[in-house]
Formats: structure tokens, C-alpha cells, sequence
């Protein structure tokens, strides 16, 4: 049973199918919504895009279903899906090492060299101890997703799921399309 | 010596992406960690390529960050004595 919903792109922002008002687009978009939103977590300036955008996407997911936050649990799984793995990481970090007369990689590039990352910074902030898992699949296929959704749900300690899709290629071309769904 | 100070403050800031800082609102002599900044173990080794890239010095024992990170005045000091560019 799905119960929340978050859709963000670089242009607009729906919250249980409202939409949320803002000014800015792109990057500076997700940069607005958390200081307006969340506005608590230093640590989001040292994100990659896609963990910016998750960490966006999840908070104001979590705060429209409203139950307590930070309390440590196991019954909440995060499955994310996308087709661009840690592309715009991957390519921030390549230019820190392509030219061999000014070859300095860089390590706080290097970390968000991998899609689950975002899975690990949303499970830490919320401390949720459920499996996490980031699939890279070809397109946003409602079947493959939900299939997925079914197997992460075969674990019986597993009563709900934050997830959903989760791409990013650069700073202006991203998509968020996740909800909370819980064992029906 | 305080162009140097001023001048690392702003390659921090733009390093480890302290988005909501200014140089003014670092304290050259508090501590970059901890208590301080609150800059972790990623942000130890973004110090270590800084000051290669800008300043030419590479340090041999990571060990040595945990003196010469203590506060950008530290910082400072080791690389006006230790720069090669």
C-alpha cells in the first residue's frame, strides 16, 4: 500500500501530489528546499547531486508521514532504482585526475563514486538498520520496480519501504519519483 | 601572514564545501576538528591534496595532519615554512 509520494525534478517539486511552491531550479532548487525544509544537516553541502536530491526527496517524504524521527529501527528497507549509477560523481571525480600535470584526486569526490551511497546517507540520517539496496536498471519499469518491491518484502522483518526512482546525470538533469509503501 | 591565513580560509571553504561559511565566520585558532569546523576523516585528506595543489607540499606521514590541522593558524604556519609554490 503506497502511502506517500515525492516527485522532484529540476523544475518541480510534488509532495503527495501537491505542488510545492519555489524559486529556484536545478541544483540551487534542491540547495532552497533544504534550507527551507530541513535546514538541520552540514552535511548536505558536501553531497554529490544524487545524494542531495535523495536526502531531499526522503526528508520531505518523512515529513509528511509525520511518525517520530530518528528512532533506530529494522523494519524499513531502502530500495532505490536509476539508469545513470553515480554518473555526475563519476565524471567530478574523472576531471580531478585526467590531466597528468595537474593530477590531484580528489577523496570527498572519490566517496560518491557509487549509487548506493545515497542509500547509506538516508539510512544513517534516519537510522534505519532494514536492508538497503540501489538497483541500476534500464528504464523506470513499474514492473521490474515492483517486483523488486515484492522480493525486499519476502524478509519478514521488513514492514515498509522508502523507495523509488533516483537519477541524476548533472545538476540541471535529475528525477526523483519516490514514495513509502508498507506491507499490505 | 594574515593574507596567507585569509587566503586558506577561502580554499577551505571551497574544498570541503562549507557552503554557509565565510573566511570571517572561521576562527583561525579554533580546532578544524571536533569541537571546532567538525570536519572529518574525508576532510583530512581534501587538506592534504589543498595543500599539495596550492602550496607544493606533500605530506610524507598522514600522522603529521593531526598536528598541523589542529587550526588554520597551525595550517598557516607549517605552509609559509613549507611551501614550495
Amino acid at each position: 500500500m503506497m502511502q506517500h509520494t515525492v516527485h522532484i525534478t529540476p523544475e518541480s517539486v510534488v509532495v503527495d501530489g501537491k505542488v510545492l511552491s519555489h524559486q529556484e531550479k536545478g541544483a540551487a532548487l534542491l540547495t532552497e528546499l533544504y534550507r527551507k525544509h530541513i535546514g538541520d544537516y552540514p552535511k548536505f553541502f558536501k553531497m554529490d547531486t544524487l545524494c542531495r536530491l535523495g536526502f531531499v526527496a526522503s526528508e520531505l517524504l518523512l515529513q509528511v508521514e509525520g511518525a517520530e524521527r530518528f528512532v533506530p529501527r529494522e523494519d524499513r528497507a531502502v530500495v532505490f532504482f536509476n539508469r545513470n549509477a553515480s554518473l555526475q560523481a563519476d565524471t567530478t571525480y574523472q576531471a580531478t585526475i585526467q590531466d597528468p600535470e595537474n593530477f590531484y584526486p580528489s577523496p570527498a569526490a572519490f566517496v560518491y563514486t557509487l549509487p548506493n551511497i545515497v542509500t547509506g546517507e538516508i539510512a544513517i540520517r534516519n537510522k534505519y538498520y532494514g536492508e538497503t539496496l540501489f538497483l541500476v536498471i534500464e528504464n523506470n519499469d513499474p514492473n521490474i520496480i515492483s517486483r523488486q518491491l515484492e522480493n525486499t518484502f519476502q524478509d519478514p522483518q521488513t514492514q515498509s519501504i522508502l523507495g523509488g526512482w533516483l537519477d541524476c546525470t548533472d545538476e540541471n538533469h535529475f528525477e526523483a519519483q519516490i514514495f513509502l509503501i508498507f506491507k499490505s | 601572514m594574515d593574507e596567507l591565513i585569509y587566503t586558506l580560509k577561502q580554499q577551505i571553504i571551497e574544498a570541503l564545501n562549507l557552503e554557509d561559511m565565510t573566511p570571517e565566520d572561521i576562527d583561525e585558532n579554533a580546532a578544524l576538528f571536533g569541537e571546532g569546523l567538525g570536519l572529518d576523516s574525508i576532510d583530512a585528506l581534501e587538506l592534504i591534496v589543498l595543500m599539495e595543489k596550492n602550496y607544493g607540499i606533500k605530506l610524507q606521514d598522514p600522522n603529521q595532519g593531526k598536528e598541523i590541522f589542529k587550526s588554520v593558524a597551525v595550517m598557516a604556519d607549517f605552509i609559509s615554512k613549507n611551501r614550495t609554490k
